[in-house]
């Protein structure tokens, strides 16, 4: 098969199992979304754009702020404009 | 053929169930470690690698289907098991997810050819005042992993931006991500100032956002609400009329 011969019924089984594991990651979101800010990444640094009081602004440039909130705390309380 | 690419034998670690583990590392085994590179950078979130990448296995003369299957989803599949045994967050999931974006660019025109169209084009945005953007961005991914195209506004989006985008795309649907309760109200006005040029009927409105509920979707004269990702997939196809469709050419944007 080449470039420009596209498999399509293999194509439909690839879009769907890409649906399958994007689903689950949503699934898991909303999960994790009860016990942990979304905009928190895997090393506790805050992705957000916007301005939060649990942010410790790192003094290296360009380096994400980190988070500080405990995530026993409805964490949205803490997010500004 | 055993996985010689170290990066991803460490990332296979953190697949621990047995039958998961036999699965993936199958599709790795049977896949040329070419693919194994764009998988790899997939998983790390590396955009720009995955991007030549993927091109670069195209001229090749790999086909569409298996850089697709064996490069980008293989690497995906990666990312959800990390994500569902919480070694990595949303943040890294949707750099991820637009990693798969950088390098479905290049299948898209492939993927079209074979005689399947996307779903329907779609403006997202959060609205103005507002610069929350998570839960726009998980829609954003569900959208397009179900076929839709889908151009992202970012945040802070004022009424005219997303009329210029209906315009310039020929979209026929709107979201709007709202999540302070002080910039919901602008979710309405984006609704008036579609009234106000005279494209309100040419265009379905659905709405989200945590404060955002059924009632005040309908207040605000929107056509529907979602209240996550996955019931913002279901409403974009309800609102566009497409059934229970089998899946199309992903067309990423």
């Amino acid at each position: 098969m080449t470039n420009s011969n596209v498999d399509k019924e293999r194509l439909q089984a690839s879009m769907a199992r890409l649906f399958d594991i994007y689903k689950e990651i949503a699934v898991v979101a909303d999960q994790v979304s009860t016990w942990r800010c979304l905009y928190k990444d895997q090393h506790d640094r805050c992705t957000a754009k916007f301005g939060c009081r649990n942010q410790l602004h790192s003094r290296v440039p360009g380096e994400l702020p980190v988070c500080t909130g405990d995530d026993r705390l409805d964490y949205r309380s803490a997010w500004e404009i | 053929m055993p996985i010689v690419h170290e990066g991803l034998k460490k990332e296979l670690e953190y697949v621990t169930r047995p039958g998961e583990r036999k699965h993936i590392e199958e599709i790795f085994e049977r896949a040329d470690p070419f693919l194994h590179d764009i998988s790899h950078n997939l998983i790390m979130g590396k955009q720009h690698e995955v991007d030549r990448l993927t091109k670069e296995a195209l001229d090749k003369g790999f086909a569409a289907n298996t850089v697709l299957d064996d490069g980008l989803i293989a690497g995906m599949a990666v990312v959800g098991v990390k994500f569902r045994d919480n070694i990595i967050f949303v943040p890294e999931v949707l750099v991820a997810a637009r990693a798969m974006k950088a390098g479905m660019k290049h299948l898209d025109p492939i993927l079209s050819a074979s005689g399947i169209e996307p779903l329907g084009t779609v403006i997202m945005g959060t609205v103005k005042g507002d610069l929350h953007d998570i839960g726009k961005n998980l829609c954003i991914m569900m959208l397009r992993g179900s076929g839709f195209i889908v151009y992202d506004l970012g945040v802070d989006t004022k009424p005219e931006e997303f009329i210029e985008a209906v315009i310039e795309h020929d979209a026929h649907l709107v979201g709007m991500s709202a999540l302070l309760t002080t910039t919901m109200p602008n979710m309405g006005r984006t609704i008036k100032a579609f009234e106000d040029a005279g494209l309100r009927d040419q265009v379905k409105i659905m709405v989200g956002g945590a404060p955002v509920t059924q009632e005040f979707a309908e207040d605000m004269g929107a056509d529907g609400y979602g209240k996550d990702a996955m019931a913002c997939v279901e409403k974009a196809k309800e609102l566009l009329g497409i059934g229970a469709v089998a899946f199309p050419a992903p067309a990423a944007r």
